[in-house]
Parts: C-alpha cells; structure tokens; sequence
C-alpha cells in the first residue's frame, strides 16, 4: 500500500516535470536519465536476474540506433519507425548471438558480449557505403522542443520498468533467478535454462535497442565511436545496473538518476556554481578546484565503482536495508 | 545542533550561488565556447581555449563592444558528440548567450552545428573541418577554417606544377577527419589524372604500421598522402624509415604533421616531409607574428593553426556584436553574414559556392620541415624557404 | 616474396611482446580465475614509471626494467590484498564483481595518470627508437628485436621458476585446484597476492620494452588488455608456453591480415580469433597438447 503510493506519487512527479521546470538544460538532463533507466533496466534483466553478465550492452544499443538512423537515410523512413523496429533488430541480433554463445558460462560469456560490441564498432566503422563509417549520421528532430521527446523518453523507461516488474513477478522471474542462483541445478529441474537465458537477452535487447532508437531520433547524431562505445555506454550501463542495485526493479532507476547526475556535476563544477565562484570571489583557488572538479569526474566513477562493489555490493536499492542501518547510526551518534 | 548547523550552511550556500548569479548578470555579453577541455583532444582545446582568452581580453581592454565587456562562457565537449550536445544546450537554456564559437572535432562540431540550427543560435565554427558541416544549407552556421577538402590546395598546384606524380597512395585515420580528408582528396587526385593504388584506413594508436607500409612500399607509389594525428604521424614517418621505403615524397594533410610535438618524436624521420597547412606567423596577415609572440610569451609554447583560427573566431563574433542592430541572435546572424574583415588567421567574408553556405574561402599552404623547422614552401610568394624535391633516400642522409 | 617475409617477421616480433603482456594475464586468470581487465592500464603505470625515469633521471629504459618491474610487483600486490581479497568475503549476488572491480581499478589508474601527466602524448626517444638492421632486405626493428629477446628471456625464467621452485609449484597447485591446495597446507590467500605481483611485474616488463618504440597517454590500456585476454584464451588458461603461441598467433594474424586484408582490421581479426577459440576450442592452445 505504501510501496504503490510513493511509485504513483513518483510518476505524477514526472508527468508533470517539464511543465514546471522549463529550463531545456534540466529536460534534457532528465530524458538521459531516462534513457538510462531503460538501457539499465534491460541490463538488468540479463546480468542482474539471470546471472549473465553483460558487458557489451553497447551492442544492442548500437544496433537500435543504426536502425533509426539507417531507416531515414537508406529507405527514407521517418527515423521515428526506427524506435520499435530498433528493438527488433537488436532481438535479432540477441537471438543468433545467444544461441551461438550461451554455452559460454559466467566471465567467459561477459567477455564475449565484450567481443561482440568492439566487433559490431569496427564493422561500422569500416563498411563506409553502409554506415558511413566515422563520418555519421545525421537525422534532423522533428521537435524543437523537448517536451515531447520527455514523455516519449518516460514512457519508454515506465515500460522498462513495468515489463521488468511483471516479469520478475512471473513464473519466467523465478526461472531467471533459479540460472543465476545454480544453473546447473535449474537444468536438473526441468528447466530449459537455454530457453530463459534466450528469452531474459532478448527481452534485454529489446529495451537497450528501443533506447538506442530514441537516442537517434533525440540526439541527432551518431556515429560508431558514439552508440558502440565501450566506456559510454556499456560500462555505464553496468555502473547503472549496479550502483542502483542489481536484481532490483528500482534499481537501474536509482543508478541511472545518480550517474547522470554525478557526470553532470562534475562536468560542469556542481552545474556551474564552481567557476561563477570563482568567478565573483576571484580566487585562483576556486577556478583550479573546478578545473580539476570537471576533469575528475571519470575519476569519480571509477572510485564509485571500487566503493560500491566493496562496500554496496548489491547496489543502493539491494543493500538499502545497511544503507539505513548507517544512516540510523549516524544520527544517533550526533544526538 | 546538527540541524542548526545545517540550515546554517545551507542558507550560506544560497546566498553565495544568488551573489554569484547576480553579480555575473546585468552588463556583460555573452558568448559561448564549446571546446574539447577535457579527454583526448584536449591538447587542441587548450590552444584554442588559451586564444580565445587573449583574444577577449584585447577586445575588452580596448572597449569591448560599445563600452560593455565580452563574457565567454566556455564548456567542455569532452570530445563526444552527445557531450556537445549538451554543452551547447546549457549553453542556450541556462547561460542564454546569443552567439556560440568553437568547435574542434568535425563530428562534435556537426552534432553541435546541427543544434545550433535548431534552436536558431548563430553559431561560426573555428576548426571542425568535415565538408557536411556547411554543406547543409544552414544558415545559422558560419565557418572561418576551411573545410578539409580544401586543405591540400596548395599541396594540388605544387604536385601540378613541380612533382607531376602518376600514383599516390593514400592512408587515413578512420575518424571523421580522416575518412572525409581521404575520400576527397582521392576524388582530386582522379580527376587530376593521379591514379590511386590504394587508400587505406587504420584506427589511430595502432603500435606497428608495418605491414600496412611493406603493402604501401610494394606498390610502389610516386608519394604518400596521410591524414593522422600527432602520434600516428610520427610512428608512420620512423617506421618508414626502418623499412627503407622511399617514395617521391611524403605528404601529410595537416593536423598532427604541422605540430612541434611531430618533429620531436619523430626525429629526423620527419626531414623533409611535406604537409599541408593553414596558417603561418610569417604570413603577410596583419598581427600574425604579433599574435604568435604574445601567445609564446604568455604561455610558453608555440601556438599554430588551430590557436590562429580561434583568435581570429572570437574577433570576427567582436565584430559582428558590434554591427548587429540588436543584440539578438538574429541580429548577430545577419551581421555575421556582412563580415568583411582582416584577422590573423586571413580575410573572413562567409560566402556560398558550390555546395557550400556561409563558408569562408582561404588559400592553404605547403610546408616541409628541414632542419627540425616547419618551413612555408609553396605557393612561392610566401616561401619562407626554397622547397627541396627530390628529397634523397634515407639511407644517404 | 619480400612482402610475405617481412610481415612475417613483423608479426613474430611484435608477438613476443604481446606473449609477455599474454603471460602475466594468464598467470592470473589461471591462478585467481579473476579476469583483470586493468592489465594494461598496469601496463600503463609502468611505462610512465620508466617515462619519468627516463627524463627526469635518464635512466635507460632497459635498465629501467629492474625498478619498473618491482615497483608492478608492488602494485600488484596492494591491489590484490586490499581491493581484490576481500571480495571473496563481500556477499554479493553478482559473482563477476571481481571483474567489475578490476575494471573500477583500471578506470582509477588512467584517471590518476591523466590526473599527473593530462593526456599529452609522452614519448621516449633512445638512440635505438628507431633503429633497424637489415638481414637480406629485410628489416629487422633493433627495439622490438631486444623486447623479443627479453620476452623468451623471461619467459624460461618464469617457466623455471614455476617448475623448479617451491613457490612457483604452489602457485601451480593453487591454479590446479585451490581448495586442494589449501588442504596441502598452501596459504591460497598469499599464493593469490604473490601471483598478481609476479603478473603484474610481467606486463610491467612489456610496457618498458614497447615505450621506446610507441608512446604513451592515459588511455593507452585498453587495446593491450584485450589483446591480453584474447591471448590468455587462445593459449589457454594458466599455460605460460600457451600465452608465448598465443602471443605469436595474434602477432601473425594481426601482421598479415593488416598486409593482405587491410589495417582497418587489425582490431578485429582479434577479437574474431577470441570468438572463435571460445566457441570451438575452449581450453585453448594448451588443451591440444598436455602442458
């Protein structure tokens, strides 16, 4: 009962967020962390249920991407058709790669995924008629404004989540976590863990190849660097994943608002207020502080990363249980 | 107590951020900058950021723009697109300049460009060179460099006049820079009767380019074009001459073959190669060497195009603000299509020819470096130096 | 003909470098069964150790070696025992959380090294950077030549060492069975600290005999930990001779794909080659023979 309250009251939050803050800058920022609630939640769904560790998710982003892209320059289709159908193609790819590749268990399954997003970039890259290669694509927005990429961004990470929700609570959800708890095991239950696994990446590549179809018709521009990056997009996509909480619903959401947010704030020297202090005070100090600031903020994820694993290891939503436990500490410790 | 303190802090920290917010307000015109500060181009950035400072502080000391002082607001575009993107966003919607400049990587350039259309922000690109960025019929777009098609011009009538190749082979780092450069100056070369062997990409950082050298030097090309960065630049020219391989000549289309940095790391394998190049502080511009001494006096290192053509950007945007009859954005556009102005980097009046809108047109220049100095060669009006071709074998030297 | 030779021998002396980078890994994955994506950023630290030696002290990068190398091993050794060890404790649903750290670690190392250095391309020239000698027209790089060298050198080293001595036949017992291992009276949580330090000292090796020859920025790591891993699986795992055919394999299929396909995939004949030895030869080299 308390659980649904605060979901509903979160949603009608968001229905009602870019009519209140106006500001593009902040729209914009909130649909990437949209964007990310998706990819993170389709991550997942994969890594974090199942077991299977994904990190090449850059993969199927890429591919959802291309798609949009591909529909406008090659056959003239509105970019727009590119979302559903960029879920599909990355269903295609995930259908003949997992076939291929689940035989592979734990780190050597990862790596292949891994394998398979530098694979997927260089071929962009080089198969200039197709793609154009590093020159990229570029498709016009249809919208000036950024409300309606907004909602179609919150819609797209309410299915995310929606989906993710009731598939954990069907018999599919246990079947996935039973993979990760002890696959073999599994199998010698009856269950067709070849099957899950399949059915978990292709539900995964579907959301992660929806969002890489949105990414082309909010940004723009793509090119092969961009959309099949290693470090943007499928470590961050593990950074969400786990930082939010794995095997969580709420998780990826979680995750995903705080490394856009970290990124941000250390980019831009806490949105700016660094360099206007040291703007107005004039101190050498603050302008080298927020120099610094924004070089560090790769920095700052890779320390987030060591300290979550070591010490949040199920992420902020798995291991919120210790979170308050410190939290109540804490504030007994200062009373 | 704790919450005391808090409150305390927090009430402090608003009233720093509104001081801060109110002070930067009012006088000041702002104009954006959107540069690779951070990430693997950052070097570029730097050179451009640093110029882009001395130059609004020249413009201010001496008036700023009717009395009110130029503010730059520069973000860091990190070297991604999407990074640009976002960047020239808060750009627009939070820091609302009226004007942007910038722009180093052609692919963060087009991303940003592409916005900068949309929300109908002037914006005059200094370095990114892809062709596509003006070839999109933009009209709030504005370029000062050269697209890089272009930057072999003068490379084209010395080969024409002086070399007379039949074969070229032609090698490129596959980034946007690179596969553009590359095809057009293929198309060039067809078209000037020069038949291509072979026009081949790598990704930059590779340790050895070996076996892609013996393929080159079994084809026996008349010269070597190749569009690389700095590092690239310098392993292809000492690992050609651990090969022995001794075509007419070596050519590079610019970037990392005109830097210092080339010279030291390749050493003497850099003798003699030839590169195309946009700018030189001997060249007849008015403040050209004044801007390269200052610049080497102020921050200790050599400054060369890229530094040029951002000095010159923040200039030409000084004045179109003071022309324009508002100070809007489309008042800044329709003064930037009336520039007509000298600057350190050359002539700048945006004109439309060919496919191309709002673009400024420059001659380029040949330079070969001899004795570990970038020597202007061609065309010969502005020689700093007699050219030297043929260049001797490797092992003669 | 002097084409194929000459790949030829490019690829064979660039393999002998990418054997040492293959050994440390494989002696890790082999040992901690942990993939330690931060290989080559290890690699990294390194030739930016032998990089300020260089210039500050000028001290010869061959020299360099024998500071380059411990201070890895010590490096190794720190991240083993406080970031590496304690993960075996942390209850986590996730068990690639080894992996994830490392890759934390990795990211860490460049950032800091960006952080000293910024992202300037460093070099170090010798008067053998570029050297090279011709035998029968073909040529021979004298840097890469010596990195070969050395790469065999320490390779029997390494091999004598696991085989003749008492640590390094624990750290072979603990790679063929820890539990065993550790009911034989093998301290297993040592025998991991002392393996990463050793892995860590081999591709430390590896950067300061490439440095002379290529350069250096913070991201350098990356294309070298794939290569590592792409090599610890071809060879198979924990098989130092299956890291050395390793090594030579990508060196040679990089060399002549790179001549007669083009250099846009060198990249991925390697990863092409990991695909395929995953899916069709899973143990490897090693499996085909008894090692």
């Amino acid at each position: 009962m308390k659980r649904s309250f605060g979901t509903l009251l979160l949603l009608a939050v968001l229905l009602v967020f870019p009519w209140v803050l106006k500001d593009a800058y902040y729209q914009h920022l909130m649909i990437l962390v949209l964007m990310w609630v998706a990819i993170g939640s389709g991550w997942n769904l994969i890594s974090g249920y199942t077991g299977q560790v994904l990190f090449g998710a850059a993969s199927f982003f890429g591919i959802g991407a291309y798609t949009a892209a591909l529909l406008l320059h090659k056959l003239e289709i509105s970019a727009w058709w590119g979302l559903p159908l960029g879920g599909v193609a990355a269903v295609l790819l995930a259908f003949p790669f997992g076939w291929i590749c689940f035989r592979l268990r734990g780190p050597y399954f990862a790596l292949a995924t891994l394998a398979l997003n530098e694979i997927l970039r260089n071929i962009a890259t080089v198969w200039e008629s197709l793609t154009e290669g590093m020159v990229g694509l570029l498709v016009m927005q249809t919208f000036v404004s950024k409300i309606p990429y907004y909602y179609i961004a919150l819609g797209l990470a309410v299915l995310s989540i929606v989906l993710v929700d009731v598939v954990m609570k069907s018999r599919w959800g246990y079947y996935f976590v039973s993979i990760r708890e002890d696959q073999d095991a599994a199998e010698s239950l009856g269950i067709d863990t070849r099957y899950f696994k399949m059915v978990s990446l292709c539900l995964s590549a579907l959301l992660i190849g929806l969002a890489g179809g949105l990414y082309t018709n909010y940004m723009g521009f793509i090119d092969p660097k961009v959309v099949f990056s290693l470090h943007d997009i499928s470590i961050m996509a593990i950074l969400v994943g786990i930082v939010g909480g794995v095997g969580t619903v709420y998780g990826p959401a979680i995750g995903a608002f705080i490394m856009v947010a970290v990124q941000e704030v250390f980019r831009t020297g806490g949105f700016g207020l660094l360099p206007a202090l040291g703007k107005t005070t004039g101190w050498p100090f603050m302008t080298t502080l927020s120099k610094y600031v924004s070089e560090a903020h790769v920095l700052s994820f890779g320390i987030l990363v060591i300290a979550v694993i070591l010490y949040l290891p199920n992420g902020i939503v798995g291991d919120w249980s210790s979170i308050r436990r410190a939290l109540i500490f804490w504030r007994r410790k200062a009373a | 107590m704790n919450r005391i303190v808090f409150c305390l802090f927090t009430t402090v920290l608003v009233a720093l951020v509104s001081l801060g917010l109110v002070l930067a307000a009012g006088d000041p015109i702002k104009v954006g900058v959107v540069l690779p500060l951070t990430g693997e181009q950052a070097k570029f950035g730097e050179i451009e950021k640093n110029s882009f400072v001395m130059g609004v502080e020249e413009i201010n000391k001496s008036g700023g723009i009717n009395g009110r002082p130029i503010d730059l607001m520069m973000e860091d575009d990190t070297g991604k697109p999407d990074v640009g993107r976002s960047a020239i966003e808060k750009l627009i919607s939070q820091d609302k300049v009226i004007v942007v400049t910038g722009g180093y990587s052609s692919s963060v350039t087009y991303a940003v460009s592409a916005a900068a259309q949309q929300r109908k922000i002037p914006f005059l690109v200094t370095t990114g060179s892809a062709d596509k960025i003006t070839e999109q019929g933009w009209d709030y777009v504005f370029r000062i460099g050269p697209p890089v098609s272009e930057y072999p011009k003068a490379l084209n009538s010395f080969l024409a006049e002086v070399v007379k190749p039949k074969t070229v082979a032609i090698l490129h780092e596959n980034t946007l820079f690179g596969q553009s450069g590359s095809k057009e100056f293929a198309q060039q070369c067809e078209s000037t009767g020069i038949k291509v062997l072979m026009k081949e990409g790598y990704e930059a950082g590779a340790v050895d380019f070996k076996p892609l050298l013996i393929k080159v030097k079994a084809a026996k090309p008349d010269f070597v074009y190749m569009i690389s960065y700095i590092m690239d630049a310098a392993l292809l020219m000492r690992q050609s001459k651990e090969l022995n391989f001794n075509p007419k000549l070596f050519v590079g289309g610019g970037a990392g073959f005109t830097l210092p940095e080339f010279a030291s790391n390749a050493g003497d394998a850099a003798e003699y190669v030839f590169s195309a190049d946009l700018w030189s502080p001997t060249l007849p511009y008015t403040g050209a060497k004044e801007y390269f001494d200052n610049y080497l006096k102020r921050f200790n290192t050599p400054t060369e195009y890229h530094g040029a053509q951002a000095y010159s950007s923040i200039y030409v945007v000084a004045d179109a603000l003071k022309r324009a009859k508002e100070l809007t954005p489309e008042g800044v556009r329709e003064a930037l299509t009336a520039t007509d102005m000298m600057t350190v980097f050359g002539p700048v009046k945006f004109v439309s020819y060919e496919k191309k809108k709002q673009q400024n047109s420059l001659p380029t220049y040949l330079v070969q470096w001899q004795k570990g100095v970038l020597e202007t060669v061609w065309p010969k009006n502005v020689a700093t130096k007699p050219y030297v071709f043929p260049v001797s074998e490797w092992s003669q030297r | 003909m002097e084409v194929f030779l000459q790949t030829l021998v490019a690829g064979i002396l660039k393999g002998g470098l990418y054997a040492l980078i293959g050994l440390g890994m494989t002696l890790i994955m082999g040992v901690m069964g942990i993939i330690n994506l931060a290989h080559g950023q290890l690699m990294m630290v390194a030739m930016y150790v032998t990089f300020v030696l260089f210039h500050y002290l000028g001290i010869d990068p061959y020299t360099s070696l024998l500071i380059s190398m411990p201070s890895l091993f010590l490096l190794g050794v720190l991240i083993q025992k406080y970031l590496l060890n304690p993960l075996m404790k942390v209850e986590s649903i996730l068990p690639e959380n080894q992996v994830l750290m490392t890759v934390g670690i990795g990211m860490v190392l460049t950032e800091i090294a960006r952080f000293i250095f910024t992202s300037n391309y460093l070099s170090v020239k010798t008067s053998y950077s570029s050297a090279a000698i011709f035998v029968g027209g073909i040529s021979f790089s004298v840097a890469l030549t010596i990195a070969f060298i050395f790469a065999c050198t320490l390779t029997g080293i390494l091999f004598w060492f696991l085989i003749k001595t008492d640590l390094g036949r624990s750290i072979r017992a603990v790679s063929q069975d820890g539990e065993a291992a550790q009911l034989m009276g093998i301290n297993a949580e040592r025998i991991k600290v002392v393996t990463m330090g050793i892995g860590s000292a081999l591709v430390a090796a590896a950067g300061t005999l490439l440095l002379p020859i290529y350069y250096l920025f913070p991201d350098i790591g990356g294309p070298f930990t794939r290569r590592a891993f792409v090599i610890t699986i071809l060879g198979g795992l924990g098989s130092t001779v299956g890291a050395i055919f390793g090594g030579l394999t990508l060196g040679l299929a990089e060399a002549f794909s790179s001549t007669y396909m083009g250099m846009e995939f060198e990249d991925m004949i390697g990863l092409v080659i990991f695909v395929l030895v995953l899916l069709f030869l899973p143990g490897g080299l090693k499996s085909l023979t008894k090692v």
